[in-house]
């Protein structure tokens, strides 16, 4: 589904990705671990292209959209994404936060969209805030939100961008549980994150990410078991601790 | 009061018109006899004309246009002023009587444009008017630049000064504080006495003002002008100035065709007496005493409040264009295209730098000579008002805009919005909720700043009271109406905006 070649990316002279190459099939969930620094989120954010590599080609679906031809607005509308900070819309409903983007961009009917959106904030179980202004949510519930934001595009893939980071520990476990039902149900995903048991129970490939190269690319029983390299090894040791 | 203080401006230049004293009868005598001679002398002239018209057969009064347009300031009672007695606006006067005969004489339809006095000449110039009658006294200096038709009326300086000041001669004065009016004739006058210090003012009613005050010792004040205001205020003194002439004639654009038909009108005029019947009309009720100033406004007071609408009718139309220029302005601050970026910091930089006043009267004037078009005073002020309020409200959103969570681009980014959709729905909604204080105070600056269109003749609050100051003769008492109304209305608006903010505050 999405294939990365030689993906180089610099900050002015600060190398932070450097050449990576990998490959994610359709209804894979991706985790991607590394120390902090190591270009997890930079990686990420090349995928949909809110960052633009420096070097290199990513192909979705076979089409190359590093191509300056290609239409960026329609790729991101297909792998969208879910920030660390939620990113909801102050100044929008719950519902409305969720149904914009369909009507805007992909041109649904309003009813259509409202009907989408309600049975996505039913599934995260957020249907009763419908109405309410983010404001007035939990950090839990602005992610819950956030999620059927994206999935109301009907995306093919979902990029999560350390999604847990910025809740109180007692909130990770309800975001997790809808990435968890998101998994089951067959979404590609790719997700950035510092949660070892959920990457370990639902991811079914690791990408390790080390000073801006791919330094493992395995399974998670493979990884967590017996990873290969040692900037891996001390990771988890002091990831598991 | 503005009446009388522009007499000073128009008021006879004594070496070269004759005058006819009003307040002297003794003289007056003399220059009738004087001008009985100059009419019968015109009057040869405007008869040879006729009759060279006569023959001609293209002969000037075939050529006049159907409609001419006259320029004049109206705020100079008793020659051409504001009745607004009745509750209506009607512009009213000596000038006013005159310049209707010889529209009817010269079968032209008559249309008057009222505007400050320093504005005449620019107008006669870039073709907004097609003449003026405004008490203008025909200077050299003037008529460099225009042409005048002969003097239709004379009229004299005075000496204003508190009563037993002893201020009776121009003598008197040496070494003296003497106001006179702005680019007057009378300042002119006052230049010339030795060692006199000589402060001016805009208009008459502030120079009286300033008598009152200690500022000044005495004014020079042409004698209409001056007249009613002694009579108002018995602590003041006025003697004419002996043997200074001068006289109003009327304004033309440099090379009017107009010039010999307008003078075989004015010499008519005199001839069958009309001018002397409308003097008697005009002038002489100048020096009754008037009724107290609160019953002379009351009358008024609808005329004034109806600059209300005019007010903020300009204020809104001015922050409405001026959000719309400052959104794309702010947007070509943020772009990533240079030029861009530099053309909005150029715009912002040159109408922060200039003062309002200034972008006004220059787009006012300036506008009709540069592409012909003659652009309304409400107009022109609206452009320069939306113009000026852009470059500060563009710069306020502009940091508005940045202190959008950045975040809020990345997700509409991301589920694939696009970039202008992006500012309308996202960006600027957010930006404007940060920048509503700032906004709300930029409208209340913008609805007091207002008052300067009044210098173009927009008949907003301001201008209105000056108006009915001029006509009344009172100076304190409209202002007072007027500071009153702005403050209710800045007051209302203050309330509005809280009640705004607060509810914008529970949808977020």
């Amino acid at each position: 589904m999405l294939r990365i070649e030689n993906l180089h990316k610099s900050f002015g002279p600060l190398k932070v990705l450097d050449g990576i190459t990998a490959q994610i099939e359709q209804g894979e969930v991706v985790a991607i671990l590394g120390p902090s620094g190591s270009g997890k989120s930079t990686f990420l954010r090349c995928m949909n292209l809110l960052e633009h590599p420096t070097q290199g080609r990513i192909f979705f679906n076979d089409v190359d959209i590093t191509d300056p031809k290609c239409n960026i607005l329609k790729v991101r509308a297909n792998i969208v994404m879910v920030f660390q900070h939620f990113n909801l819309f102050p100044h929008m409903t719950v519902l409305q936060n969720v149904t914009y983007a369909p009507t805007k961009v992909k041109g649904l009917s309003k009813d259509n969209a409202k009907a989408i959106g309600m049975d996505l904030l039913t599934k995260v179980g957020l249907a009763e805030k419908a109405n309410v202004y983010p404001s007035r949510l939990s950090g839990g519930q602005k992610q819950r939100v956030a999620i059927a934001r994206a999935l109301a595009m009907q995306p093919a893939m979902v990029l999560f961008d350390e999604p847990t980071s910025a809740l109180d520990p007692e909130m990770v476990k309800e975001v997790l549980e809808v990435m968890q039902d998101l998994a089951r149900s067959g979404m590609t995903m790719a997700i950035v994150t510092h949660e070892m048991g959920f990457a370990r129970e639902v991811a079914n490939r690791i990408f390790f990410l080390n000073e801006g190269k791919l330094a493992e690319n395995t399974t998670p029983q493979a990884f967590f078991a017996n990873p290969q390299c040692d900037r891996a090894k001390i990771f988890l040791e002091k990831m598991l601790k | 009061m503005v009446r009388l203080f522009q007499f000073w401006r128009r008021s006879p230049r004594w070496p070269l018109h004759p005058g006819k004293p009003l307040s002297q009868r003794v003289l007056a005598q003399t220059w009738r006899r004087f001008w009985a001679l100059l009419l019968a002398i015109l009057c040869t002239i405007g008869v040879n004309a006729g009759l060279v018209a006569h023959l001609a057969p293209a002969g000037i009064a075939q050529e006049l246009p159907k409609t001419l347009t006259m320029g004049t300031s109206a705020d100079y009672k008793p020659f051409e002023f504001h009745d607004t007695s009745s509750g209506e606006d009607k512009i009213v006067g000596y000038d006013i009587d005159i310049a209707n005969r010889i529209a009817t004489d010269l079968g032209f339809e008559l249309k008057i444009q009222d505007m400050d006095f320093n504005g005449l000449i620019p107008a006669l110039q870039s073709g907004r008017v097609d003449f003026v009658m405004a008490g203008m006294t025909p200077t050299p200096e003037r008529k460099k630049s225009i042409d005048f038709s002969e003097i239709y009326y004379s009229a004299q300086n005075t000496i204003v000064a508190p009563k037993d000041s002893n201020l009776t001669t121009l003598e008197a004065l040496k070494g003296k504080t003497v106001g006179a009016q702005l680019g007057s004739l009378q300042q002119e006058e006052a230049e010339k006495i030795p060692g006199a210090q000589i402060t001016t003012r805009n208009r008459v009613p502030d120079l009286v003002q300033e008598l009152k005050a200690g500022r000044i010792e005495a004014a020079i004040i042409e004698d209409t002008i001056a007249k009613p205001y002694v009579s108002i205020y018995p602590d003041l003194q006025f003697t004419v100035v002996p043997n200074k002439e001068g006289g109003y004639a009327i304004a033309f654009p440099k090379g009017s065709k107009l010039v010999p038909a307008f003078n075989r009108a004015i010499a008519g005029m005199k001839q069958d007496g009309t001018l002397d019947r409308l003097a008697k009309t005009w002038f002489e009720d100048l020096g009754k005493p008037a009724e107290s100033g609160f019953q002379r406004i009351a009358p008024r007071i609808p005329y004034i409040l109806g600059g209300i609408l005019v007010t903020l009718g300009f204020t809104f139309a001015a922050l409405i264009f001026g959000l719309i220029l400052a959104i794309g302005l702010a947007i070509f601050k943020i772009s990533a295209i240079k030029p861009l970026r530099w053309f909005a910091n150029a715009y912002t930089s040159i109408f922060r730098g200039i003062p309002l006043i200034v972008t006004l009267t220059l787009i006012y004037f300036a506008t009709p000579q540069l592409t012909g078009y003659k652009i309304e005073a409400f107009q022109a002020g609206v452009i320069t008002f939306a113009l000026n309020s852009a470059a500060y409200v563009s710069e306020t959103l502009r940091a508005g805009i940045m202190a959008v969570d950045k975040g809020q681009r990345e997700a509409a980014i991301a589920l694939g919005v696009p970039y202008q959709m992006m500012m309308q729905d996202i960006i600027l909604p957010q930006a404007f909720k940060n920048i509503l204080p700032a906004l709300v105070n930029e409208f209340i600056n913008l609805l007091k700043d207002s008052a300067l269109v009044s210098t173009i003749g927009a008949a907003d609050l301001l201008r209105r009271a000056t108006i009915v100051g001029a006509e009344t003769y009172l100076y304190f008492e409209p202002l007072v109406i007027v500071a009153i109304v702005y403050y209710l209305m800045v007051v209302g608006l203050t309330i509005a905006a809280s009640v705004l903010e607060r509810r914008l505050h529970k949808s977020a």
